[in-house]
C-alpha cells in the first residue's frame, strides 16, 4: 500500500531554511512494517539528507523516540498501517520539549542533565554488604516497573508540566529517582527526598498521565511520582506547598468527608499568599462562586469515614514501622 | 428504556461549579435519565489521596462504592478527575482479590463490606453508550448551527487509557460526537488533550496559569466561537482564571467556556437560570443569539 510520510524537516546551518518546513515521502508499505523501517527506506532511497536516530530497531536502546501523529512514540515499535488506519496519514516530527539539531535528531542533553541531577546510582550506607541484604518478592515488585526504563525520553517528550516549567525534573529522572528511593539497599532516601520536595521537584507534576500513557516499556512514572509523594510527606518532608496541599485534603475528608476549598487554599498558601487571591476571589463573587469562607456541611455516616481512616492509618503507621526496621538493619 | 444511575457530582460541582451540577440535574430531567442522590457520599480524594496513602485512596473509594452497590446502580459522575479516581480505584479492587480483602478489613470498621460490582461512568459515555446520539439529536430544540465548538476532554477523560478504557487517547471522539449532535462544528486544535494545569493551581501558579492560557490561545486561534469541558475542574481553570491568564500572557482571550452539560442544556432549550450560565466568569452570551 502506498503511504504518504509526511515528516517536520529543519536545518539549522541552511540559510534559507532557518525555519522548519514539512515535507512528504511516498513510501511502499506493506502490514507489520515500522515507522523505522519506513524512515530508513526514505533516507536509502529517496533522500539521504533525512536525519535520525535509531540503533537496535527492537525498542531496547531508547534511540528512536519521536513524535507520531502527536504522540511520543518509539518508531521502531509503532507499525504503519495501523497509524494510516486511524490518522488517515502519518507524521512524524521530532520529541517534543527537546531542542532540534536537525530534523527529527533533538538535543538529549537537558535530559541527561536531569538525571544526572537526581543521583542516578545506587548509594548504599559505607557499612553494609549489598550483597548480603535479604531481598523479598514484595521489595523487588516495588521498583520492578521503575527498572525497565530504557531511557528513550518518551515521557519526557509528551510532559506537559515540563512544556511550561523547563527547569522540572520531570517523569524520567522522578521515575529513576523512585527506583532507588524505593530500592531496600539504598541508603541516601531520605536525602534524596528532601532534594525532591524543592521546587520543580515531585511537587510540580500537573498529574497529565502523558507519561504514563505513552511510555512504550510501562514504567508508569505518574505511579513512580505518588510513590516518592507519599514517602516524601511519611519522612517528614512537609514543609512545602504540595504536602501541605495533600495533608489539607487529608483532614479535610477525615473531618467533614469533602472538599473544604477554602480551608485547602488557606493551609496550601498560608496567610499572606492567600491575601492574593482576594481580587480574584472577589471576581467569582460577583458570580457567586468564591468558595464559602462560611463552613462547609459534614456528610451524612462522618463516622463511617473516620473509622476506616483509622483503621487504614494505624496499618500504614505499621508499615513504616516495618520499613524502617529493615533500613536499620 | 430507563436509565438510572448513582449520580456523584463531585467536590467541586457541589461549591465553586454548581452550575455544572444544577445544569445537570436539568439536562437529566429533560432527557429522562434518573439521577439518584447518594447521600453521604464522601470525597474520592482527586489524586492527593494517592499521594498521602494508595490504599488510604482506596478505602475511602471503597466506601463510595458500597453505597452505589448497595443501590444497585453505576455511578455516574460529571468530574472528570472523581472518573479517573474511582475507575483507577474500581479496577485495581476489581483485579486484585488480596487486595479488595485487605480494603474490606477497614470497611468492616464501619460496618461496610464492598463486592466490587460497582461500574463508574461520566456523561458522555452514558450519552453515546446508553442514551444513543440519535434519542439526543431527537430532544434538540435549538440546533447550535454555525456554532464552532473546542472540545477540552481534559486529562482525566482520556489517561491512563488503561484505567479509563473508553476514548482513545491518541484520538477521542465522544466530545466531538456529542458536540455534531447538537448540530455545531467541533474545532481540531493541539490543546484538545492537553492539561489545563489545574493539578498545581496552587502548588506552582504560574504554571498553571501559562497551562491554561496556552490551551485557550490554541482553541481561540482555530477560530473557536467556545470553549466545551465535561470536566470542572477544568472549567475553573479555563472560565475562572481566564482573565489571570491574559493577564499573564498580555494576550487579549475572551473565550467563553461551557460544561458540556450547560451546552447540552442550550441546544435542548433550557432556561438560561436553569443553566446557571451567569456563574460563568467569561459571559456566554455571544454564543446564545
Amino acid at each position: 500500500m502506498k503511504i504518504k510520510f509526511k515528516i517536520k524537516r529543519y536545518d539549522p546551518h541552511s540559510p534559507d531554511r532557518r525555519k522548519s518546513y514539512m515535507q512528504a515521502y511516498d513510501i511502499e508499505a506493506v502490514e507489520g512494517m515500522s515507522v523505522l523501517e519506513g524512515l530508513l527506506k526514505i533516507s536509502e532511497q529517496l533522500d539521504t539528507t533525512l536525519v535520525f536516530r535509531k540503533s537496535c530497531r527492537s525498542a531496547i536502546c531508547g534511540s528512536c523516540a519521536m513524535t507520531i501523529n502527536g504522540r511520543s512514540k518509539l518508531a521502531c515499535n509503532t507499525q504503519i498501517l495501523p497509524l494510516q488506519k486511524k490518522h488517515g496519514e502519518v507524521v512524524i516530527e521530532p520529541l517534543e520539549n527537546h531542542k532540534v539539531l536537525k530534523d527529527l535528531l533533538v538535543d538529549m542533553t537537558d535530559f541527561w542533565h536531569k538525571l544526572e541531577k537526581i543521583t542516578p546510582y545506587l548509594t548504599p550506607p559505607e557499612d553494609v554488604d549489598t550483597e548480603r541484604v535479604q531481598i523479598t518478592k514484595e521489595d523487588t515488585y516495588a521498583i520492578d516497573d521503575a527498572q525497565k526504563c530504557i531511557m528513550c525520553g518518551s515521557c519526557n517528550g509528551a510532559c506537559n508540566a515540563l512544556e511550561i516549567d523547563k527547569h522540572y525534573t520531570a517523569p524520567a529522572a522522578l521515575a529513576k529517582s523512585w527506583r532507588f528511593v524505593g530500592d531496600v539497599r539504598e541508603g541516601e532516601s531520605n536525602k534524596r527526598l528532601m532534594r525532591l520536595s524543592e521546587d520543580h521537584g515531585v511537587w510540580s507534576c500537573v498529574r497529565c498521565g502523558h507519561c504514563t500513557e505513552y511510555c512504550p516499556k510501562h514504567v508508569k512514572p505518574l505511579t513512580c511520582i505518588e510513590r516518592l509523594r507519599d514517602r516524601a510527606i511519611d519522612s517528614g518532608h512537609t514543609d512545602n506547598m504540595g504536602a501541605r496541599h495533600v495533608n489539607a485534603m487529608v483532614d479535610s475528608v477525615r473531618k467533614i468527608g469533602r472538599l473544604d476549598e477554602a480551608a485547602m487554599m488557606f493551609k496550601t498558601l498560608g496567610f499572606i499568599r492567600s491575601l492574593g487571591m482576594i481580587p480574584l476571589g472577589l471576581k467569582m463573587q460577583l458570580h457567586g462562586k468564591m468558595p464559602g469562607i462560611m463552613l462547609f456541611p459534614t456528610i451524612d455516616g462522618i463516622d463511617e469515614v473516620k473509622a476506616i481512616y483509622q483503621a487504614r492509618n494505624e496499618d500504614k503507621v505499621r508499615e513504616r514501622l516495618a520499613r524502617e526496621k529493615k533500613e536499620k538493619e | 428504556m430507563s436509565l438510572k444511575y448513582a449520580y456523584y457530582p463531585g467536590c467541586a460541582s457541589q461549591e465553586i461549579t454548581k452550575e455544572s451540577d444544577r445544569s445537570m440535574r436539568k439536562v437529566a430531567a429533560a432527557l429522562g435519565i434518573e439521577l439518584h442522590e447518594m447521600p453521604g457520599a464522601n470525597c474520592c480524594g482527586a489524586g492527593l489521596l494517592t499521594d498521602y496513602d494508595h490504599d488510604m485512596m482506596l478505602s475511602m473509594n471503597a466506601r463510595i462504592f458500597c453505597q452505589a452497590e448497595e443501590m444497585g446502580m453505576d455511578i455516574l459522575t460529571i468530574c472528570s478527575t472523581c472518573l479517573m479516581v474511582m475507575c483507577s480505584a474500581q479496577q485495581e479492587l476489581k483485579n486484585d482479590p488480596e487486595k479488595l480483602k485487605q480494603i474490606n478489613g477497614y470497611l468492616e470498621k464501619a460496618g461496610l463490606h464492598y463486592k466490587g460490582t460497582v461500574e463508574i461512568k461520566q456523561l458522555m459515555w452514558v450519552l453515546i453508550d446508553e442514551y444513543g446520539m440519535d434519542e439526543l439529536k431527537k430532544r434538540v430544540v435549538k440546533p447550535l448551527t454555525r456554532l464552532k465548538v473546542a472540545p477540552f476532554y481534559g486529562c482525566h477523560s482520556l489517561r491512563p487509557s488503561e484505567v479509563l478504557g473508553y476514548d482513545d487517547p491518541d484520538k477521542p471522539h465522544s466530545l466531538e460526537a456529542a458536540i455534531k449532535a447538537l448540530g455545531a462544528e467541533p474545532v481540531e486544535y493541539s490543546g484538545k488533550t492537553r492539561c489545563c494545569g489545574f493539578q498545581v493551581d496552587l502548588v506552582a501558579h504560574d504554571v498553571a496559569v501559562e497551562m491554561t492560557g496556552t490551551r485557550l490561545l490554541d482553541a481561540k486561534g482555530a477560530s473557536a466561537d467556545c470553549i466545551v469541558t465535561p470536566c470542572p475542574l477544568c472549567h475553573i481553570n479555563m472560565d475562572s482564571y481566564q482573565s489571570i491568564a491574559e493577564k499573564e500572557l498580555s494576550k487579549d482571550i475572551d473565550l467563553p467556556v461551557l460544561h458540556l452539560s450547560q451546552l447540552i442544556g442550550i441546544a435542548l432549550g433550557l432556561k438560561e437560570s436553569d443553566l446557571g450560565l451567569s456563574r460563568n466568569l467569561v459571559s456566554p452570551e455571544r454564543i446564545l443569539r
